[in-house]
């Protein structure tokens, strides 16, 4: 939604409750929400116009943390209580705190469908890629092989990818960041507020207890330059320590190219996050999972399409124009029904 | 084999193990998880399928599934997750599949908590999903109970191809206590209506839709008369000190624990009182609580609830005699002192005023 000039400029404070997090010391959880209280001052909506939503899971006890209005649901339910959210009061800033169990396993179905519809909610993955509420079993997007309480011989099912499964569910604004870099996360969650429709937020989040370490190939200081790329408008798709790594399309997937040995620079892709067209950024989210190539992070898709609310509203504008206001005697008997004396 | 010390909801793996089940189906949620992790653990390891499904949705149908097959097989569940599989049962129970669900009920409504409840009484007892069905319904009180009553959850569901629920409480499935081991079921039966991908059993359709609604109706007198059946053959419950009593504790599941050591302590105090512990919920006790209704002055009825079974005590003793009631909710377990406080509060102090 617009921003208010208007509203008296909030901090980070304002957002902060009385609530004492439950979540255990040292999880990731702790800077998705520092970066949510340093952005929300910034979006431009006062705090009572704020609703965040979640469902079961650690990631779903966010709404006691900041200082908006807050909903904690059902499990797996969030996108669709959101949903009921923001189409009761369309001028809401409607935010889906969630976590991989939540949103990819028992919520599965409603999150394919709210990116489907392009509702303006903004809603946010804590993936850690594990059950951390019930104390460590494997989640949707657990690797292959990943040995847990309920996998004790491993996992034999293949992960979801939750940013190729949003793209491929038509969602508008896809991003994805980690918990250890707050700087890019708090511009993922601020872009995402400015954008008009769905917007889709993978936080790659460390659970210290139960999966600890599974992105520190990602974040760790020494190894990261080299597994990361971070996708940027406009900006040529290069990574490595020394920016001589460079991705280019041989037209079915990504190459990774050699700068320092011989590879063109103009051969590199320059990234253009408003392509409407989905296939590149399909195929940057299939790196994802490829040892021998880097780890995308970044805005995939931002995209603007017919939102749903909008339409909705307009729908009944256009109908009303045409055919008068909606009379409620007239219509109780109308239809499928005959006046008898 | 020595005696184990297990979990209960350890016991419950245990014990479907022995009754020859092979096949779980679930969704982890607290306090019933160590139900799918033991079954993760074992199942595999004995050639048997673990599988942790995307729901409970999803987990109560892979079992509806499972049981077409003709093949043992259960799921394990809490409160809220139990909520979710009644639109299986209900089909499961049209369709006459045998199959064994755990809940380890916790408090309520909605998220509530993690803690022990009996708040679930309606929704399993009393059928719980759409239509005119009921469940077996099997109410343990200790960790033995927990591996015994599942193996005999087993049985039942067979004998009368229908799911049958074990109903027992976080308190149950989480404390830990010695348990001997009976002897594991061999050679299970075929069954002439289960689907076995074979000559013999292609002719062989689960459903449980009836478009005329003469058969529908004749489907369901035949589901009642199996439900007569049931009550007929399969009532249990435990008794005790009820011989000279005159007056009569009922509760199930842990509240019978605090209730026999209320009635040990109440009976060195020369007041004549007994327990009647119904280790089946449906069939309940009825024809045992008419009978003792003719003898003694006054039943009372403690629940982890707001007051579900009463109703069903209510309906055996048909406003005869008095039927005090104290409960606790949220998961608050009461304690067998102020069990015995409410007993003299409530049933004798008219009496000894």
């Amino acid at each position: 939604m617009s921003a208010n000039k208007d509203i008296k400029q909030l901090t980070r404070d304002d957002f902060v409750t009385d609530q004492e997090p439950r979540w255990c010391p040292g999880c990731g959880d702790y800077s998705i929400l520092a970066q949510t209280r340093k952005v929300l001052p910034e979006i431009g909506v006062p705090r009572e116009n704020i609703v965040w939503v979640s469902g079961i899971g650690c990631s779903s006890r966010f709404p006691y943390y900041v200082d908006t209005y807050g909903i904690h649901g059902i499990h797996g339910r969030a996108a669709a209580i959101a949903s009921g959210v923001k189409l009761a009061n369309p001028d809401l800033s409607v935010w889906v705190a969630t976590g991989d169990g939540d949103a990819l396993s028992i919520g599965g179905n409603h999150f394919i469908h709210l990116f489907r519809r392009n509702i303006d909610i903004n809603m946010v993955l804590f993936n850690n890629q594990i059950y951390g509420l019930t104390k460590g079993q494997y989640s949707p997007t657990s690797e292959h092989g990943k040995i847990t309480k309920s996998s004790p011989l491993g996992s034999i099912e293949h992960p979801f990818n939750p940013v190729s499964l949003a793209i491929a569910s038509g969602a508008t604004y896809i991003a994805r960041t980690m918990d250890r870099d707050p700087h890019h996360l708090s511009e993922m969650l601020l872009k995402a507020s400015q954008h008009e429709g769905t917007s889709f937020i993978e936080v790659y989040q460390n659970c210290n207890i139960f999966n600890d370490g599974a992105f520190f190939h990602l974040t760790d200081k020494k190894v990261r330059s080299e597994n990361v790329i971070y996708l940027e408008h406009e900006k040529p798709l290069i990574f490595g320590t020394n920016k001589d790594k460079g991705l280019t399309f041989n037209g079915k997937s990504f190459d990774v190219l050699n700068l320092a040995n011989g590879d063109k620079e103009s051969d590199v892709m320059i990234y253009d996050e408003y392509e409407y067209d989905s296939t590149i950024a399909f195929s940057l989210s299939k790196l994802t999972y490829n040892p021998s190539k880097p780890t995308p992070v970044g805005i995939f898709r931002n995209v603007n399409v017919n939102l749903y609310e909008k339409q909705m509203v307009q729908q009944i504008e256009d109908h009303t124009a045409s055919n008068g206001k909606g009379d409620l005697k007239s219509l109780l008997a109308s239809g499928e029904s005959w006046s008898v004396n | 084999m020595a005696k184990q010390l297990l979990k209960g909801n350890h016991a419950i793996v245990k014990g479907a193990l022995l009754a020859g089940c092979r096949l779980y189906f679930g969704y982890p949620i607290t306090p019933a998880s160590e139900i799918a992790e033991g079954a993760a653990l074992y199942f595999p390891r004995l050639g048997g399928t673990f599988l942790q499904a995307e729901s409970e949705v999803a987990a109560i149908n892979m079992v509806y599934g499972a049981s077409s097959g003709g093949l043992r097989v259960m799921t394990a569940s809490s409160s809220p997750g139990i909520s979710l599989k009644q639109e299986g049962v209900s089909y499961a129970a049209s369709a006459e599949l045998p199959m064994v669900i755990v809940n380890i009920m916790r408090g309520g409504p909605g998220l509530g908590n993690i803690a022990p409840e009996q708040s679930d009484y309606n929704q399993v007892v009393k059928g719980g999903g759409h239509g005119n069905y009921k469940v077996p319904v099997l109410a343990p009180n200790s960790v033995q109970e927990m591996c015994n009553l599942t193996m005999l959850a087993f049985d039942i569901a067979e004998k009368y191809r229908t799911p049958v629920y074990i109903l027992a409480d976080g308190y149950i499935g989480q404390m830990m206590e010695p348990v001997e081991f009976p002897k594991p079921v061999m050679n299970l039966p075929r069954h002439d209506w289960a689907i076995y991908a074979d000559a013999e059993s292609k002719d062989n359709l689960i459903a449980s839709i009836y478009l005329d609604p003469e058969e529908l109706e004749e489907h369901n007198r035949k589901l009642q008369r199996k439900y007569a059946e049931i009550e007929k053959n399969e009532v249990r419950l435990e008794e005790f000190m009820l011989d000279d009593a005159k007056y009569v504790l009922i509760g199930y599941g842990i509240v019978s624990r605090m209730l026999k050591t209320a009635v040990e302590k109440l009976r060195n105090e020369n007041i004549p009182i007994g327990l009647l512990r119904p280790k089946t919920l449906f069939p309940f006790p009825s024809k045992k609580i008419k009978e003792i209704t003719q003898r003694i002055e006054k039943f009372m009825v403690i629940e982890m609830s707001n007051g579900q079974m009463i109703d069903d005590v209510r309906l055996a003793v048909e406003g005869k005699i008095p039927i005090e009631f104290y409960n606790r909710m949220g998961g608050v377990v009461p304690s067998t002192d102020e069990i015995v406080e409410q007993v003299k509060k409530q049933l004798l102090q008219g009496e000894r005023g």
